[in-house]
């Protein structure tokens, strides 16, 4: 694991030594000149976008329907490939680690229809990332046990996900996001199927998460009070950052 | 939660389909089990003929296939005894009759020399054998008495001749507890084929192979017109046998595809209805072999309970074939424990092969279309 560039300290003790922009230096992620075509460049999600985010940063990524904000997020959780340009994570190009262990170790993703596995409960769900953790087996299951209670969730670790509202299953995907303890946040409208309440409870789970655990928290969304909460907001449109 | 209970899980998630999948397999492999088993078995108890007998060698008509269609003088048997090396040799005429009351179609008839070689390994259980002398006399093994409800002292006709029961015998074959056994020279005159035998049976003084071989091609050079062979040999060679074998692995080849493909259609149906569960493991970094690990996993599971399943049906399928009075006595109910193995293997092999495909399917999903499926 420590030869894998990806891995949890083969990273942290580098200093990146960027020539150009001061901010590449301390970013934990950046993205440069970013394009991505869909259907052999008929839809082009992304026309050049350049960012770069902080070490503990929270950001939010907001704009119109259609804009590529999913796109942009995928291509930096390393979920999909750009058409141009380059993720770097620490300064190093996606292109060129372990993207297994980059998602394993790395990047915790929340989505906003939760992805849980409909026949696991919430502590199994919570364990599947686990898998490809350091844990050993018999630590996984009070691992998700104390995940799933620091999501404030405590009470409901034999649930299956059918059984809770909406706003626990975003707690327990939260919760296995955080399963092997990444140090990016990735959230794709966390709250875009949550009433208002929920939608408060989980911003400030994902405020608090990210200040306790020095997480990079990086949202998509539609909503203003998400956005306000965030230190940096990026605005796009049609494939670019306004 | 260990990725055992993951996978079995998964595989329990849709019981009614896995139970059917793990039928539908169970039956191939019982089918397997049954045929193959029932022509391994037909092929040791065939085997038993000779060996109980000590017959190292038969004489047929040359060209003959199998018995039933050769033609020979039972007097060349007085010239065999001659050759040197022969310890034994005895004429043997077979046919089949019917017994149509009772619905037995095609019993085998011997006819044999009374006190010949060929009643070695042949033991009496009531009565007593054949003895010179005797003409409609008749031994009936001891399936076949009870098939046809007679005891010594008991009249039988045989194809319109009546007999009188005068004993009747166990086998260490089961194809001769089913047959019955009539003098030769009755036999001959029932079928007007005086004078003549299907074969002869011969004992070497020395059974080692390199002795039995020179000794074949001096009897072959003594008796123009004849072919002689090992008895092992000619076991192989039978041409009902090498059928039957043929055909128990041609159906069983059938029911193992058939079984297979059963797998892949359902462990697809389970991974194209899972594409987004699929594609979240990825997402959260699952590395492709463990995804196919998973797949393969669960198809493991339902070859294991088909094969389990499978074994038991089996078991209870040869029980239920000896139930019937025509292939009660031709039918071992034991399985033997390298066609069990055999069939189990089989089955579990074929349907990894059948969950092989949909395993390198989901492993091979983009993460980001799997969770945009619908
Ligand atoms: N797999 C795909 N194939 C083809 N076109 C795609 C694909 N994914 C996204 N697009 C297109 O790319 C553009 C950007 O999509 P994206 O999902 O990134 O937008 P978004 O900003 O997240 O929108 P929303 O706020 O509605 O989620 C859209 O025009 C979309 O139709
Ligand atoms: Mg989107």
């Amino acid at each position: 694991m420590n030869e894998n560039p990806a891995g949890p300290r083969g990273l942290e003790s580098e200093t990146v030594a960027a020539p150009e922009a001061n901010r590449a230096a301390t970013a934990i992620l950046e993205g440069r000149g970013l394009v991505k075509h869909y259907d052999d460049g008929d839809v082009e999600a992304l026309r050049g976008v350049s960012l770069a985010i902080g070490e503990g940063e929270f950001v939010a990524i907001t704009g119109p329907s259609g804009c590529g904000k999913t796109t942009l997020l995928q291509l930096l959780g390393g979920l999909d490939r750009p058409t141009g340009g380059e993720v770097l994570f620490r300064g190093h190009p996606l292109a060129a680690i372990d993207l297994d262990a980059y998602h394993a170790r790395q990047v915790g993703f929340v989505f906003q229809s939760f992805h849980l596995l409909p026949t696991l409960t919430s502590v199994e769900n919570v364990q599947v990332p686990m898998f490809e953790g350091p844990w050993p087996r018999r630590g996984r299951a009070p691992r998700a046990v104390s995940l799933l209670a620091e999501v404030g969730l405590p009470h409901r670790n034999a649930h299956r996900p059918g059984q809770l509202s909406v706003g626990e299953r975003q707690r327990v995907a939260i919760a296995r996001a955080l399963a092997n303890d990444p140090t990016l946040l990735l959230a794709d409208e966390p709250t875009g199927n949550l009433d208002s309440k929920s939608q408060d409870e989980i911003l400030r789970l994902l405020a608090d998460l990210r200040h306790r655990r020095g997480l990079t928290l990086v949202i998509v969304t539609h909503s203003p009070e998400v956005a306000a909460a965030a230190d940096r907001r990026i605005a796009m449109k049609d494939g670019q950052i306004t | 939660m260990g990725f055992i209970t993951l996978i079995v899980r998964n595989a329990t998630n849709r019981p009614t389909r896995t139970a059917l999948t793990a039928i539908g397999l169970a039956v191939a492999i019982a089918a397997v089990i049954i045929l193959v088993g029932i022509s391994w078995n037909f092929e040791r108890s065939f085997e038993a003929i000779y060996r109980s007998k000590r017959i190292d060698l038969i004489a047929v008509h040359a060209g003959s296939t199998n018995q039933l269609s050769s033609s020979l003088d039972a007097r060349l048997v007085d010239r065999v005894r001659q050759i040197d090396g022969v310890s034994d040799a005895s004429p043997t005429l077979v046919d089949t009759v019917a017994f149509e009351d009772q619905n037995l179609a095609s019993v085998l008839v011997n006819g044999w020399v009374p006190e010949s070689l060929l009643f070695r390994g042949i033991r009496i259980l009531d009565g007593r054998s054949l003895r010179p002398g005797d003409d409609h006399n008749v031994l009936l093994g001891r399936v076949l008495a009870l098939n046809l409800d007679r005891k010594v002292g008991d009249r039988l006709d045989v194809a319109g001749e009546p007999f009188t029961v005068v004993g009747t015998f166990e086998s260490e074959s089961l194809f001769e507890n089913g047959a019955l056994i009539l003098p030769l020279t009755t036999l001959q005159k029932m079928m007007g084929r005086e004078g003549q035998a299907t074969g002869l049976v011969i004992t070497a003084k020395s059974p080692a192979p390199e002795s039995l071989e020179p000794l074949r091609k001096r009897i072959e050079a003594a008796l123009p017109g004849v072919a002689v062979t090992p008895a092992r040999d000619y076991v192989l060679a039978d041409t009902q046998i090498r059928l039957a074998k043929a055909m128990a692995w041609a159906t069983a080849s059938i029911a193992m595809v058939l079984g297979a493909v059963g797998m892949l259609n359902t462990m697809l149906m389970s991974i194209f209805e899972r594409t987004r569960e699929i594609g979240l493991l990825r997402a959260v970094g699952w590395r492709r072999r463990r995804v196919l690990a998973l797949i393969l996993g669960e198809s493991l599971a339902i070859a294991l309970a088909g094969s389990v399943l499978g074994g038991m049906l089996a078991a209870a399928g040869m029980r239920a074939l000896t139930l019937s009075p025509t292939s009660q006595g031709f039918i071992d109910p034991r399985i033997p424990p390298e066609v069990l193995g055999l069939g189990l293997i089989m089955g579990i092999g074929l349907s990894m092969l059948g969950g092989l495909y949909p395993a390198a399917r989901a492993a091979a999903l983009d993460p980001t279309e799997a969770l945009r499926h619908e």
